[in-house]
C-alpha cells in the first residue's frame, strides 16, 4: 500500500499547511454562511416546502463553497515551482493526485460541519437525528466531488481563466452526484424514512465515486504530465 | 395532411434549419478567417523561402 | 480529394433530405393524436442520435490521442463534438417545440431530457477550455481527459436518472421494441433522415477538421516566423 501511505503524506502535507494558514477554509466557510444566509431571505426558512428543498440547498453551498477549496488545491503548488517539484519526485501520479483529493475531501467534510451548524440555526432543521445515515451520504458525495475537483484542479492550474473554467467544467460532470446526494439528504432532513428509492440514489452515488475514481487514477500519469 | 398544430410544426422544422444553418455560417466565416490570417502569415515569412517551414508535429512522442 | 468527399457527401444529403421532406410531409399517413407536428420526429429523433453516436465518437479519439499523442486525433475529436453539440441543440429545441404542444410545458425533468442537457452543458465546457488554452499539447490533454470524464458522467446520468423519471415517449425503433410501436413507413422515415443526417454531420466535421489542420499550421508558422 505503497501509493496509499504517499498519498496520506501528500494529503497530510495540504492538511498542515491549511491549519496553519486556514485560508481557503476561512473564505469557504465565510462564503458558506453568506450563502445560506441570502438563501435564508430566498426561501422563507419556517415554510414548509422549504424544508422540502433543504438537502437541495444544503447541497448548492457545498458544491459552490468546494469549488473555493478546489482551485487553491493545485494553485498552492505553483509558488517557488512546488509543482514541478512533487512532479518530479519518486511519489507516482496517482498517489499525488489522490493525496489531493484526500486533503479536498478533509477539508471539505469540516466545511460541511460548519454550514450544518449554521444552517441548523437559520432554518431550524434538526439534522442530528439521523447521523450515521447523514454522515454516510456526506462521505460518498463529498469524496465524489472531491476526486472531480482535484483531476480539473490539476488540469487547469497552468491555464489563466481557472478561477473561470474551474467551476464551467466540473458543475456538470457533478450533476448525477448532486442530485443523488440531495435526493437522500432531503429525505434524512425531513425525517422520512430511507426507501427503496432512496438506496437506489444511494447506489447512484457509489458507483459515481467508484467510477470516477479508478477513471482518474487510470488518467494520473495523463493529467500530471508537466 | 391533418393541419392540427400545423405553426408549431412550422417553428420546429424552422428552429432546426435555422440552428444548422447558423453553424454552417459561422464555419463558413471561420474558414474565411483562417485563410486569411493563414495568408498573412505566410507573407510575413516571405514567399520566396526555398525550404518548405516545417509543420508543427503531428506525433509528439 | 478531400473537398470531393464533402460536396459529394453534401449533394448526396441534400437530395436524400429532399425526397424525405416530400415523404414527409406529402405521402406518410397521419398520426391519429398529434396532428401536424409529429412530423418533427424526423428531424428531432435522427439529431439526437447523431449527437450521442458524435459524443462517444469524440470519446474513442481521445482515448487514441491520449494513447498514440497525435494531433489528428484531437483535432477531430473537438470537431466531432462541435458538430454533435449542434445537432444536440436541435435536438433539445425541437423536443421543446414538440413537448409545448404535447405536453404543455416547454420542459421537464424526464432522463431523456436531462441527459441531453447535461450533454449540452459538459461539452460547451469543453468547446470553452479548448478556446481558452493556447498551448496545444496543454489544450488536447486537457480535452480529451474531459472528453472521456463527460462520456462516462452522460452515461450515468442516463442511468440514473432513467430509473426515476420517465416522462418521454418510449422506444419506438423496432431494434428496441421488436416492432408494432410504430407505422413502418414513419420507421423507415426516421432512418432515411438519419442517414441524410449523419451525411450532413459528416460533412461538417471534415470540414471543421480541415479548418483545424489549417490553425495548426499558422500556429507553426507562426512559432517560424517569431524565431527567424
Amino acid at each position: 500500500m505503497r501509493s496509499l501511505r504517499q498519498a496520506l503524506f501528500v494529503a497530510g502535507k495540504d492538511l498542515a499547511i491549511e491549519w496553519r494558514t486556514k485560508e481557503s477554509l476561512n473564505a469557504a466557510a465565510a462564503f458558506a454562511v453568506a450563502i445560506l444566509l441570502l438563501f435564508s431571505f430566498a426561501f422563507d426558512p419556517f415554510a414548509e416546502s422549504t424544508r422540502e428543498t433543504a438537502g437541495g440547498l444544503l447541497w448548492l453551498v457545498f458544491a459552490f463553497a468546494g469549488a473555493l477549496v478546489f482551485n487553491r488545491g493545485f494553485a498552492r503548488e505553483l509558488p517557488n515551482e512546488c509543482l514541478d517539484a512533487l512532479l518530479s519526485s519518486p511519489l507516482s501520479a496517482a498517489s499525488l493526485l489522490l493525496g489531493k483529493a484526500l486533503g479536498n475531501f478533509v477539508l471539505l467534510l469540516v466545511l460541511e460541519l460548519i454550514s450544518l451548524f449554521v444552517f441548523g440555526i437559520f432554518y431550524d432543521v434538526r439534522w442530528w437525528l439521523h447521523p450515521l445515515n447523514l454522515a454516510v451520504v456526506c462521505a460518498l458525495a463529498t469524496w465524489g466531488i472531491s476526486i472531480v475537483g482535484a483531476v480539473f484542479g490539476a488540469l487547469t492550474v497552468n491555464l489563466r481563466l481557472r478561477e473561470l473554467m474551474l467551476p464551467v467544467i466540473i458543475y456538470p460532470l457533478l450533476i448525477p452526484l448532486l442530485i443523488a446526494a440531495i435526493e437522500i439528504t432531503g429525505t434524512l432532513l425531513a425525517n422520512r424514512p430511507i426507501t427503496a428509492y432512496e438506496l437506489l440514489w444511494g447506489r447512484v452515488l457509489v458507483v459515481f465515486d467508484v467510477i470516477f475514481t479508478a477513471l482518474a487514477m487510470a488518467l494520473a500519469e495523463t493529467i500530471l504530465v508537466n | 395532411m391533418d393541419t392540427r398544430n400545423f405553426t408549431f410544426m412550422f417553428y420546429g422544422f424552422a428552429a432546426a434549419w435555422l440552428i444548422v444553418l447558423l453553424y454552417v455560417i459561422s464555419l463558413a466565416r471561420r474558414g474565411a478567417r483562417l485563410k486569411k490570417e493563414l495568408e498573412d502569415v505566410k507573407q510575413l515569412i516571405g514567399s520566396d523561402q526555398a525550404v518548405q517551414p516545417p509543420r508543427l508535429e503531428d506525433r509528439v512522442r | 480529394m478531400r473537398e470531393k468527399i464533402v460536396i459529394g457527401l453534401v449533394v448526396a444529403a441534400a437530395l436524400l433530405l429532399a425526397y424525405n421532406l416530400y415523404q414527409i410531409f406529402l405521402v406518410l399517413p397521419d398520426e391519429a393524436l398529434q396532428g401536424a407536428i409529429y412530423r418533427i420526429i424526423f428531424f428531432h429523433v435522427p439529431a439526437a442520435i447523431t449527437g450521442m453516436i458524435g459524443y462517444f465518437v469524440a470519446l474513442a479519439l481521445s482515448v487514441l490521442y491520449l494513447s498514440s499523442g497525435n494531433f489528428r486525433y484531437d483535432s477531430l475529436a473537438a470537431s466531432v463534438v462541435e458538430v454533435s453539440l449542434v445537432f444536440s441543440v436541435v435536438n433539445i429545441v425541437t423536443g421543446s417545440i414538440w413537448a409545448r404542444i404535447i405536453w404543455g410545458i416547454w420542459w421537464t425533468w424526464d432522463y431523456r431530457l436531462t441527459s441531453a442537457l447535461v450533454c449540452v452543458l459538459i461539452f460547451s465546457g469543453y468547446l470553452m477550455l479548448r478556446r481558452g488554452i493556447d498551448e496545444p499539447t496543454q489544450r488536447a490533454r486537457l480535452s480529451s481527459a474531459l472528453c472521456i470524464f463527460g462520456c462516462i458522467d452522460v452515461v450515468i446520468v442516463w442511468k440514473s436518472i432513467e430509473w426515476f423519471r420517465t416522462q418521454h415517449p418510449g422506444p419506438v425503433l423496432s431494434i428496441r421494441t421488436g416492432g408494432g410501436n410504430i407505422d413502418p413507413a414513419m420507421e423507415h422515415m426516421l432512418y432515411m433522415n438519419f442517414y441524410a443526417i449523419l451525411m450532413i454531420a459528416v460533412a461538417l466535421v471534415l470540414i471543421r477538421t480541415r479548418q483545424e489542420a489549417t490553425s495548426r499550421e499558422i500556429d507553426s508558422l507562426r512559432r517560424l516566423a517569431n524565431a527567424a
